[in-house]
């Protein structure tokens, strides 16, 4: 096992240092330039070739690669072109937004999904169980921008109930309860999609499960429903829901540009998107970075979470 | 099982087309209630007495002035820094700001400005000759001390012919110029050249881009990236101290979501209302809409080195049949005008409308195409970029120029870039890759001295400036050259009218329109001036009840 857990750790490296490489050469082989972006119509020649060298765009490409690399082994990723700030600053700060906004979505995702799937399960073929996972189906069919603006018009415009956008009120003292009533609109427009579709998942884990017989047996042995549900259903549904897990929670971290836009949310999504716009080519290159990075070390963690839920695969 | 309950196929599409259509109408069925609600409700966000919320089109990038380039962050500096001299409300015209006289010795090589006595910086350092030296000395030598806390990119173009400044007296400054420039003095005004206090510089060095200290109306309190910034009140500001007591900036980038939170109090003033929405805040009680010609001009570059728009027929024929009144009224819904040449109107001393005019005219078009012999139809390539910062709304528009074209049998093939891609495109030149290509510009000193001999000029042919069609009249840019020379600004204004005829004659542009700047408030708000330089000014005459 221990065997395994190294080689998994060498191959997150080895991908590491692949996005590191195609990200770079990504952003540079994009047509465009910070420099013509910053300076627009105004710009002439020689004043392009003057913030080309403050760049260090004026060198080979492998070298401000080699260059960058090295930085980045030292932990310095380089500041912003267009932010005048440290990359490492301004991608943590997004990356916390994005972070609280994510895990405020996949703990309702998570929680709701689940517990709607085996409400349904348990019930199958009744109207519950229609109306459930006909819910579910609008919820999976529903783009998320859109729930977003609804929930705007609805909740902010005409009830006047929260605040319609951003992460924290413009006069507000900053505190949590400001932060929770700026996040019930983002979390629930960005949990409808995963919620639905872990929801019809666990529906069908938990009917395939239901039948078995050790769950027969289970319930002849005279065990409470609860303890038949949560020990036995629950658990052998697990390794379907954590592959899931894993993989929503990637969509999540990246795929909350949408809802970033709608909400005015001070994420990852957003600064990226912006970041590519005006070719700041060190912005780009240390989120796309993060986000890589994130995203792998979820997956390892999911695959771990593997080993430990299921005895098995310790020994295949 | 309870089948009598089952769904039955029929029933279940029925469903969904019903639930389709509901959620698709659902919008439109929602948008009068909106407009209907009771604006600013129980709890506006927004609405504590003599904090102003202003809504930004983007996160700034800076709060050096030296270092900014968008006019998105150049938003917040009015409010902070003075520059030596500004304009006045409502016009082009100097007025003294932090330099109270000011005269130009006969040559035109030495500026010699007499300074405001008794100001000082929001960290309690005197304002004098040696903070005006130290401001232009980083910006432009880059040996400078303090040239590392740049790149200044802006500071070349507006400032490139100070050779040194001289303090005189610690309240007499004189600029020393390489070689004549009558657009200086206007330069002044800019937001690059806003006046810096230097122990703030010297303690933060780069950090100064994130703790600016100015001379300013509002002092700058904290900076919440992302969330806020926040200024407060200066009691000692030399031109009467603010009326409120907080100034809070907030970025909201997507369009919809800033009117959005406009409409729903987050934000008491918004800048650039979308043409699409003018109605609603108009419609809005309690809203206020403001307007403001400003100096904008958006036009298409013809390439004047190659067939077919070699030949000045054909460029004045596509002149004519374009309909910009259809472009500025269906398209851009009245935020914008007619423009007749590259000089915007809003330049009052220096614009002439006395210039051959192309109002539509379509027979006239394929007149002059017939005249020009060039052989029918004409097809060309167009670059259209997807948006950009004053490009208004840039496919929609080059799509109609293209239907109007083709009316008359040009046949234009839109090539559509990314505004960073595009920059490069156009920077590189037209060359033989097209024939057309939008453009705009905006003329923030008031001054077209700024921006003709970047894009009108022949040595400026691309890709040594901007002039991406590479127009060439020796008559222009003798003219341009004389009117860098002459310091009367009425001399100055018929030189650069002269201009507008003979470029209006030669037809190098397609001349579309000029936009007009507006922003939308709530009533509470008071004493916001939209200021033709599209700057925010006079900053300490705000009110919020």
């Amino acid at each position: 096992m221990q065997r395994y857990l190294l080689q998994r750790l060498a191959l997150v490296v080895v991908v590491l240092l692949s996005v590191s490489l195609l990200v770079f050469v990504v952003t540079r082989l994009t047509p465009g330039d910070p420099a013509r972006v910053m300076l627009g119509p105004r710009a002439t020649d020689e004043q392009l070739a003057q913030l080309h060298v403050i760049y260090g765009l004026d060198q080979p490409i492998h070298v401000q690669y080699v260059s960058w690399l090295g930085h980045i082994l030292r932990g310095d990723l380089g500041e912003s072109i267009q932010l005048h700030r440290p990359v490492l600053t301004e991608v943590a700060e997004r990356f916390r937004a994005t972070l609280v906004l994510a895990f405020a979505a996949m703990l309702v995702a998570f929680s709701t999904g689940i517990g709607v799937g085996l409400a349904a399960a348990l019930r199958a073929n009744t109207l519950l169980d229609r109306l459930l996972m006909s819910v579910a189906l609008l919820g999976i069919s529903l783009p998320p921008f859109w729930v977003g603006l609804i929930l705007i018009i609805a909740f902010s415009l005409i009830l006047r109930w929260l605040p319609a956008t951003g992460m924290l009120s413009a006069t507000g003292d900053g505190g949590p309860p400001d932060l929770l009533a700026h996040l019930v609109l983002p979390t629930i427009s960005l949990a409808v999609v995963p919620l639905a579709v872990i929801a019809r998942l666990t529906r069908a884990n938990v009917l395939e499960v239901v039948n078995q017989l050790y769950v027969r047996t289970a319930r002849a042995k005279g065990l409470p429903p609860l303890v038949v549900v949560l020990g036995h259903i629950m658990r052998n549904t697990l390794i379907g829901t954590v592959t899931i897990l894993g993989l929503e929670a990637g969509w999540l971290l990246a795929g909350t540009v949408y809802i970033e836009t709608v909400f005015a949310w001070p994420g990852l999504g957003s600064m990226l998107v912006n970041a590519i716009l005006q070719r700041d080519y060190p912005l780009v290159q240390g989120g796309v970075l993060l986000v890589a990075g994130v995203y792998v070390l979820i997956n390892l963690a999911t695959d771990i979470l593997y080993l430990y839920l299921d005895p098995r695969l310790r020994y295949a | 099982m309870p089948t009598e309950r089952r769904l039955t196929r029929r029933g279940f599409v029925k469903a969904v087309g019903a639930g389709v259509v509901l959620s698709a109408a659902a919008p439109a069925l929602l948008a009068p209630t909106i407009s209907a609600a009771p604006f600013r409700g129980a709890t506006p966000a927004a609405a504590v007495p003599g904090t102003l919320v202003i809504g930004l089109v983007a996160e700034p990038t800076s709060l050096d002035p030296g270092q900014l380039t968008d006019i998105n962050s150049m938003k917040l500096l009015g409010a902070m820094y003075d520059t030596l001299v500004r304009f006045k409300p409502n016009s082009f015209d100097l007025a003294p700001s932090l330099a109270t006289s000011w005269d130009m010795s006969p040559d035109g090589l030495l500026y010699t400005f007499k300074l405001r006595p008794g100001v000082t910086f929001h960290d309690g350092t005197d304002f004098n000759a040696d903070a005006v030296k130290f401001t232009y000395d980083r910006l432009l030598d880059p040996n400078d001390p303090y040239a590392d806390t740049g790149p200044f990119p802006f500071a070349p173009g507006y400032y490139g012919s100070i050779a040194q400044t001289n303090v005189i007296d610690p309240l007499t400054v004189q600029f020393q110029l390489k070689r004549q420039d009558a657009g200086l003095l206007d330069a002044f005004t800019l937001n690059t050249g806003r006046i810096v206090s230097p122990q703030a510089v010297k303690t933060s060095r780069k950090d100064f881009a994130q703790n600016p200290v100015g001379t300013g109306p509002f002092k700058f309190v904290s900076w919440d990236h992302n969330v806020r910034i926040t200024l407060t009140a200066n009691p000692d500001y030399w031109d009467g101290a603010p009326a409120l007591q907080q100034l809070i900036f907030r970025p909201l980038v997507d369009e919809q979501t800033r009117i959005t939170e406009f409409l729903a109090g987050g934000v008491d003033v918004i800048f650039d209302v979308p043409p699409d929405n003018i109605d609603q805040v108009k419609s809005t009680p309690d809203a206020v809409f403001l307007e403001q010609p400003g100096p904008h001009v958006w036009w298409v570059t013809l390439n004047t080195k190659q067939p077919p728009f070699d030949n000045v027929l054909v460029r004045q024929a596509a002149n004519y049949a374009v309909n910009k009144d259809a472009l500025t009224q269906d398209i851009l819904k009245g935020t914008a005008t007619r423009a007749v040449g590259p000089i915007p109107p809003a330049l009052t001393w220096a614009y002439t409308d006395q210039v051959t005019q192309y109002n539509y005219d379509p027979a006239r078009a394929t007149q002059l195409l017939q005249q020009s012999g060039v052989l029918m139809p004409i097809n060309v390539t167009f670059w259209v970029t997807e948006s950009g910062s004053g490009m208004q709304s840039p496919r929609t528009m080059g799509t109609a120029i293209q239907a109007d074209l083709a009316a008359v049998g040009i046949n234009a093939q839109i090539q559509t870039f990314e505004w960073g891609a595009y920059l490069n495109k156009y920077g590189a030149g037209l060359l033989d890759q097209a024939g057309m290509a939008e453009l705009s510009w905006m003329f923030d000193s008031g001054d077209p001295a700024h921006m003709l001999p970047n894009n009108l000029y022949g040595p400026a042919c691309s890709p040594k400036g901007f002039n991406g069609g590479c127009y060439q009249n020796p008559q222009v840019d003798q003219l341009l050259d004389s009117a860098l020379q002459v310091y009367d600004r009425d001399q100055r204004g018929s030189i650069y009218k002269q201009i507008q005829r003979i470029v209006a004659d030669d037809a190098p542009w397609i001349f579309v329109d000029n936009q007009i700047q507006n922003a939308a408030t709530s009533t509470r708000v008071g004493g916001l001036q939209l200021h033709p330089s599209f700057y925010m000014t006079y900053l300490n005459q705000l009110t919020a009840t």
